[in-house]
């Protein structure tokens, strides 16, 4: 089990990661979503024990990583696919982790195998392109069978049949028994990958559950289409109601049930051609909650919708 | 010992290791020859002072003037490449502990930097004296002097490779390292030459060229140090700069 201890990291003036706190547990996928720069990456380098923690700690099954005899053997983390030497070739590198953890040299093969890339194990990793450093990454934190497993974004660069591959790779491996800690700023990549997922935005804790605790807990918007639009987005303002245009003549309306708006907008003489709620997904509840937690948003281009 | 087997897979999968350590054969061999050749067919017409003074080791192995920044790129590189690539963190997952990590690198770079020092220097001494043979005064790995000479060459020279991986560990950027590296070595006595004599008389042996100079020769230079001594200054710089490192590296963030 993986725990993170009212952890907090500060890199001169900025807050990266702020009292976080929150658990993994075995046997689940569990996704840690967040959007660019809300300390996702941060978190998992305190976590492997590469950056130090300004306060509180984080541990596996207990135990600070730093503390790990052959950490290998209990975590294996993808974090950077990238961070390897260009010059050396896929199999060297793996020998060379598997040797400073005494992990047999025949498992090397066994990964490389698993991962789908045996045939170019002698070439330099430089060449390769991202989604073979992803499989090349993978492997390596396969090599000693562990327990926790961390994969910070992982389908970045890989084709649609590499997603569908880890999909089902995760699965396995949280099938097996395995904590499965795999971070994304994709909501819709987290809804189909996690069980559970952890929410964050500039470094704080937002939310925790599995996908339909979080979808249900969140209100529903309703699409309307009306004969006189912005009559009826008056209305609904002074009802207290959210507004978005989304077509020419679309709104929807958040915060009011369908039954408010086709009462409101029946009294106000307006006729009503569409009233259709729709349940939150979870891409709306990850918006609505790290709304304000974007470190870089497209707000222009909000405002320029909402005018 | 695991820790020091996968460094050496590390250290010799490389290119710039394979390269850095056949420039330093060529450079500390073929030099040896050319210049040996050079004296063998000048010697008849040098100057009777400068055949009294003369040092059949250093000359020998003056290639090892150059070998030396092929040396400082693998010390450098060694560690200073694990950054650049961003492979230290992939290295510091696997091996959390990052003095056992130091120390199993200094391990492998000692271990082998010794090791093929050491049999260059002795083999390109024994070819520049079969060069010399006949014309000009040889002498022997049996007289005492000589084989401190040559072996403490090698030990130069694998001295200077940790001088600059401590220089990596510090700078943690290959141009950076290699550069003060050699501003360290060329540079700084070159600034000697903006002070009155008397200074450069006191701080010239201090130079890490004049201490290598110094365990090279048979016979010391006035205002330089003793063989021995030498060695013990260029050990303590060594020193400083890996604790310094070695602080640092324990207390960043990879």
């Amino acid at each position: 089990m993986l725990k993170v201890d009212h952890l907090t990291k500060r890199y001169g003036d900025t807050l990266a990661v702020d009292d976080l706190h929150f658990d993994v547990n075995p046997g689940v996928v569990t996704g840690f979503l967040g959007p660019n720069g809300s300390g996702k990456s941060t978190t998992m380098r305190v976590i492997l024990g590469l950056d130090h923690p300004t306060k509180g700690r984080a541990t596996i099954n207990g135990v600070a990583y730093h503390d790990l005899k052959e950490p290998l053997r209990e975590v294996g983390a993808l974090l950077d696919a990238k961070a390897v030497h260009p010059g050396r070739t896929a199999r060297n590198h793996l020998r060379a982790l598997a040797a400073s953890n005494k992990i047999k040299r025949s498992r090397v093969d066994d990964v490389l195998e698993f991962v789908g890339i045996s045939s170019v194990a002698n070439k330099k990793v430089g060449g390769f392109s991202l989604g073979m450093s992803q499989r090349l990454g993978i492997a390596g934190a396969l090599l000693g069978d562990p327990g926790v497993l961390l994969f910070d974004e992982p389908v970045n660069g890989l084709d649609p049949e590499g997603i569908r591959w880890i999909r089902d790779f995760f699965r396995s491996l949280a099938n097996e028994g395995r904590t499965v800690f795999v971070s994304s700023h994709l909501m819709s990549e987290m809804a189909v990958t996690a069980d559970q997922i952890i929410v964050i935005g500039r470094g704080k804790f937002i939310t925790q559950g599995s996908v339909d605790d979080l979808t249900a807990n969140a209100n529903g918007t309703v699409l309307v289409r009306t004969s006189d639009n912005a009559k009826l987005t008056s209305i609904i303002k002074s009802l207290n109601g959210t507004v978005r245009q989304e077509h020419d003549d679309e709104l929807t309306v958040g915060l009011l049930t369908s039954d408010e708006i086709g009462q409101a907008a029946f009294g106000a003489g307006i006729t009503v051609l569409e009233l259709t709620p729709q349940r939150a997904s979870l891409e709306d509840v990850f918006m609505e909650l790290t709304a304000g937690a974007v470190e870089f948003g497209g707000g222009q281009i909000e405002a320029m919708r909402h005018e | 010992m695991s820790v020091a087997k996968s460094e050496w897979i590390k250290f010799r999968t490389v290119r710039s290791t394979i390269v850095g350590v056949f420039i330093f054969v060529f450079l500390t061999l073929g030099l040896g020859v050319l210049i040996t050749w050079l004296i063998r067919s000048h010697w008849a017409t040098m100057p009777i002072g400068q055949q009294l003074t003369f040092d059949p080791v250093s000359s020998s192995l003056g290639g090892t003037v150059f070998a030396e920044f092929a040396v400082g790129v693998i010390g450098a590189l060694f560690i200073s490449s694990e950054y650049t690539s961003g492979a230290i963190r992939t290295t510091l997952a696997a091996v959390p502990n990052r003095v056992r990590l130091i120390l199993a690198k200094l391990f492998v770079l000692v271990v082998s930097m010794i090791i093929i020092s050491e049999i260059v220097v002795v083999s390109t001494f024994l070819i520049g004296m079969r060069i010399f043979s006949g014309v000009v005064p040889t002498d022997s790995l049996g007289n005492g002097a000589v084989l401190r000479a040559v072996l403490l060459s090698g030990v130069y020279l694998t001295l200077l490779a940790l001088f600059s991986f401590a220089l990596g560990i510090i700078l943690r950027q290959s141009i950076a390292s290699i550069s003060v590296f050699v501003s360290l070595l060329l540079i700084v006595p070159l600034l000697g030459f903006f002070f009155p004599q008397s200074w450069q008389n006191h701080f010239q042996k201090f130079e890490p060229i004049n201490l290598g100079g110094s365990m090279m020769s048979v016979t010391t230079k006035p205002l330089n140090f003793a063989p021995w001594s030498a060695f013990a200054v260029l050990v303590i710089y060594v020193a400083f700069l890996l604790v310094l490192g070695m602080t640092m590296f324990s207390r960043r963030d990879a």
